[in-house]
């Protein structure tokens, strides 16, 4: 990236106190189906928009929702950070959502200045993606005085960015910021190619300009949707397959897993360095997949459950290992800080009860795991959900995945 | 708040720079603007003062409920020894801090301190104090990576009296002729050096965060009768350690106690602009506390009591499964002992730096009993079931630790330089 060379000059100046110009998406919001852009609206004579308008879907269903814009976004160059990679993208502060217990809080910019700090991370070796809370850490500098008090930022999904860590920055002024983020090690139980990895933490640190370029780059690129799908079922396509006029997965296939996996599948988009974290495709699960009565994978909160009974003696357990995989619908975003029960009950009798474990695995990814000493064809399986993930929402999460019904199965015959 | 309760806070605010800035300039502003001329003054028989430095509960005011109230103005020196210590060094230690008691009452209308000795301390004199286990500080969590203080002493001066701390942290270093009217003879600038780099700074009282707004990591949504930057009441009675659960009782350090004191930067932001009041309570207390409305705006529904019943700690691991969030106070909580907690908490906001931070300052008997509520606080066993490492883990997001260090706070009589280990006359 660039230096802004003229960095000192612009020190105490501070960018103007910029307008939200509404009109750029009320005089577009058409009936016309499809993307449309309202890039030619900001440039407005009186300079670019602070942060572009940010309209909000009305009573929105309690599933996941396609959002009324796609998000722009700067992506940086991805960095290493002891066994960590991570790539940073900027955008420009806005709304989210926080999750307490079963509700949301939302959290709205407390300034127009700032950006919105986001950070992919991920282990090249196995193209994991961390998707859950790990403690990141972020200082920022300018000029080498600290800027703030340094923040750990949220664990976050969207539909376009998958999971990620991410904060609104507020930056009183223009000017040339260097980011130092630390990683702390894992704590979370690992398996396969990454057992025994990140027992260290890592640490990176890059630059960024905050200037007029920045802010027309990342307000002029947002693609607002047509109102007609604000709402609707369905999610925005994963970034890294953004087309042009078909961003979005439609109500109709909802819930569709069609085997297509995101992994490794980046190559020769605009960012092509930064994998998403999509989970395997159900199918690519081994073992006893339980299914509803006809014969779906279990839904609960709008999420997908892909639960799977793995034979005795696999990478996971001496016994058999019951795999519980939640995901999003669509994008299969991994949810992650959940608290999941299990109860198998035979004849009405309980066999066993007890939580399962979080588990980060190269080939698995983020799922849920407990070993089962006794489960037998027939048997009631009953998994709750004590508490939804805890992780914070970007537009059209926001209203998924936090009232969670249990899922009851009956166990089928096993292989 | 009417205005003269507003005048009263700024002239408050006023003191409260005056001690962060330090030096005699400091010092003549304090005393024209503190009316601070009454300060009652101490004595000379060192009898009527308790054996323990840290013996200051018993004269500190108390609230309606019995909550110890702290001093207002909080300073931490940083010294460092010119030469390995000597029986002159020894006498000219103790007739400084004699100054002190003969010109300032003890107690926050007057002045209390203590002087702690590091483990550096004790390495340069060959041997570790006896009977006490003092360990060098070092990182207590995975990822903090905090310096550590590695000079020899640390002088705590706590007063009501914004003047008291500044004037006597003066006269320590000869730098005052006389201190409350009492004649300033012998001083430690010969045995001493000040580490100014590291002197801290700080304060305590309802309205004082609010009244740091000006800064800008210090959000205009501090509300204003919170006496911590975190916005609620802290201290509870039943939260802290007696001086006897935190005081030494074997060998010749019997009567002193440890202190540990950690310097955290506070995220402030992201707790008062993104978490509503709710989540802060449910972060702060235990989610029971945000459900049942227990603790109020800054914690006045709070009477001597953080509202931590025996349930409510042992619910923790549960909240964590059920709530997805669990309390800083339920968590630290789980290292009590017999329901008694194992420190006695002296911390204190402060904005050195120009950014909101605590000096976390707290006395126990053993630095290992504080490493013990630290690991509780840590949550780690908490972490995937419901709450994160750190998000929704209590109010490890916010904090952020910049310095750690572990001191012996000797009995009285061995406060001056003391050997590894000495003999009682």
């Amino acid at each position: 990236m660039t230096r802004n060379d003229d960095s000192n000059a612009t020190r105490e100046r501070k960018p103007r106190q910029y307008r939200t110009n509404r009109r750029g998406f009320l005089s577009r919001a058409g009936a016309a189906a499809g993307l449309v852009a309202v890039t030619g609206c900001l440039a407005e004579d009186d300079g670019t928009d602070a942060v572009p308008a940010f309209p909000r879907v009305e009573d929105p269903p309690e599933a996941v929702y396609v959002p009324t814009h796609r998000e722009a976004m700067r992506v940086l160059e991805p960095l290493e950070a002891g066994e960590y990679t991570l790539a940073s993208m900027l955008s420009y502060p806005h709304p989210f959502w926080l999750v307490d217990g079963t509700e949301t809080v939302p959290v709205e910019p407390d300034s127009d200045l700032g950006v919105h700090m986001m950070f992919t991370v991920w282990d090249e070796a196995t193209g994991t993606v961390i998707p859950l809370d790990s403690g990141a850490e972020i200082r920022l500098e300018r000029d080498g005085e600290p800027v703030g008090t340094p923040r750990l930022p949220w664990t976050m999904i969207s539909q376009e960015m998958g999971v990620h860590f991410g904060d609104n920055v507020p930056l009183e002024s223009f000017g040339t910021y260097t980011v130092e983020v630390s990683l702390p090690p894992l704590g979370v139980e690992r398996t396969g190619a990454l057992a025994g990895r990140f027992t260290d933490g890592g640490r990176a640190t890059f630059e960024f300009d905050y200037d007029e370029a920045f802010v027309e780059e990342v307000v002029g690129g947002v693609e607002y949707l047509d109102e007609a799908v604000w709402g609707r079922s369905g999610a925005l396509e994963p970034m890294d397959h953004a087309g042009h006029g078909d961003s979005q997965h439609h109500g109709d296939d909802h819930h569709h897993d069609d085997g297509h996996n995101h992994h490794g599948d980046t190559g020769g988009h605009a960012h092509a360095h930064v994998p998403f974290s999509a989970l395997p495709a159900s199918g690519d699960y081994p073992g006893t997949h339980l299914l509803t009565a006809d014969g779906a994978y279990p839904q609960s909160g709008d999420a997908t459950f892909v639960l799977t009974v793995l034979e005795a003696g696999s990478r996971f357990a001496d016994e058999r290992y019951l795999l519980v995989s939640p995901r999003t619908p669509y994008n299969r975003v991994p949810l992650a800080d959940m608290a999941l029960d299990v109860r198998l009950e035979r004849d009405g009798t309980t066999v066993q009860r007890g939580p399962l474990e979080q588990t980060l695995d190269d080939e698995f990814g983020l799922h849920y795991g407990r070993a089962l000493e006794d489960v037998e064809p027939g048997d009631e399986l009953t998994l709750t959900v004590e508490t939804p993930p805890q992780v914070a929402r970007h537009q059209g999460y926001e209203t998924a995945f936090l009232r969670m019904e249990p899922i009851e199965l009956r166990v089928p015959e096993l292989g | 708040m009417s205005l003269l309760e507003r005048t009263d806070l700024s002239r408050r605010a006023y003191l409260r720079t005056a001690v962060a800035v330090g030096g005699a300039g400091a010092l003549s502003a304090c005393l024209e603007r503190s009316g601070d001329d009454e300060i009652p003054r101490g004595t000379d028989d060192q009898r009527t003062l308790p054996g323990r430095q840290h013996a200051w509960n018993g004269v500190l005011e108390r609230d309606d409920h019995g909550n110890v109230r702290p001093p207002e103005h909080h300073v931490l020196l940083a010294l460092s020894l010119r030469g390995e210590p000597t029986t002159e060094d020894r006498e000219t230690v103790e007739s400084s801090l004699r100054t002190l008691e003969r010109a300032f009452e003890w107690g926050a209308s007057g002045l209390v301190f203590t002087v702690g000795y590091s483990h550096a301390y004790f390495e340069r004199l060959g041997e570790p104090p006896a009977g006490v286990d003092l360990p060098a500080p070092t990182a207590l969590t995975e990822r903090e990576d905090p310096e550590v203080d590695e000079f020899d002493a640390l002088v705590h001066l706590a007063s009501d009296h914004a003047s008291a701390v500044l004037a006597a942290e003066e006269a320590l270093f000869g730098e005052v002729e006389t201190l409350n009217g009492i004649s300033v003879e012998v001083d430690l600038s010969s045995v001493f050096e000040r580490e100014g780099a590291l002197r801290r700074t700080g304060f305590v009282g309802p309205g004082l965060p609010a009244a740091e707004t000006d800064l800008p990591a210090v959000p205009d949504a501090v509300p204003e009768d919170a006496p911590f930057f975190m916005g609620f009441r802290s201290g509870f009675r039943e939260s802290q350690a007696s001086e006897d659960r935190v005081t030494i009782t074997e060998g010749p350090f019997a009567g002193g106690t440890t202190q540990h004191v950690s310097s955290m930067t506070l995220q402030l932001d992201v707790w008062f602009e993104q978490d509503s009041h709710a989540q802060r309570v449910a972060k702060l207390f235990s989610p029971e506390h945000a459900d049942e409305g227990l603790v109020g705006e800054v914690g006045e529904r709070l009477g001597d009591s953080s509202g931590l019943t025996s349930e409510r700690i042992e619910a923790t691991a549960n909240d964590a499964r059920r709530r997805g969030v669990v309390g800083h106070a339920q968590k630290a909580a789980r290292a009590r002992e017999d329901g008694q907690p194992l420190l006695l908490r002296r911390d204190f906001n402060t904005v050195d730096g120009d950014v909101p931070g605590l000096h976390f300052l707290s006395l126990q008997r053993t630095v290992e009993e504080f490493g013990r509520v630290r690991e509780a606080m840590n949550g780690t066993d908490l972490a995937g079931s419901g709450v994160g490492t750190v998000l929704n883990n209590g109010i490890l997001q916010y904090l952020f630790v910049d310095r750690r260090g572990n001191y012996l706070v000797p009995p009285r009589k061995h406060r001056a330089l003391p050997p590894s280990a000495p003999t009682t006359e």
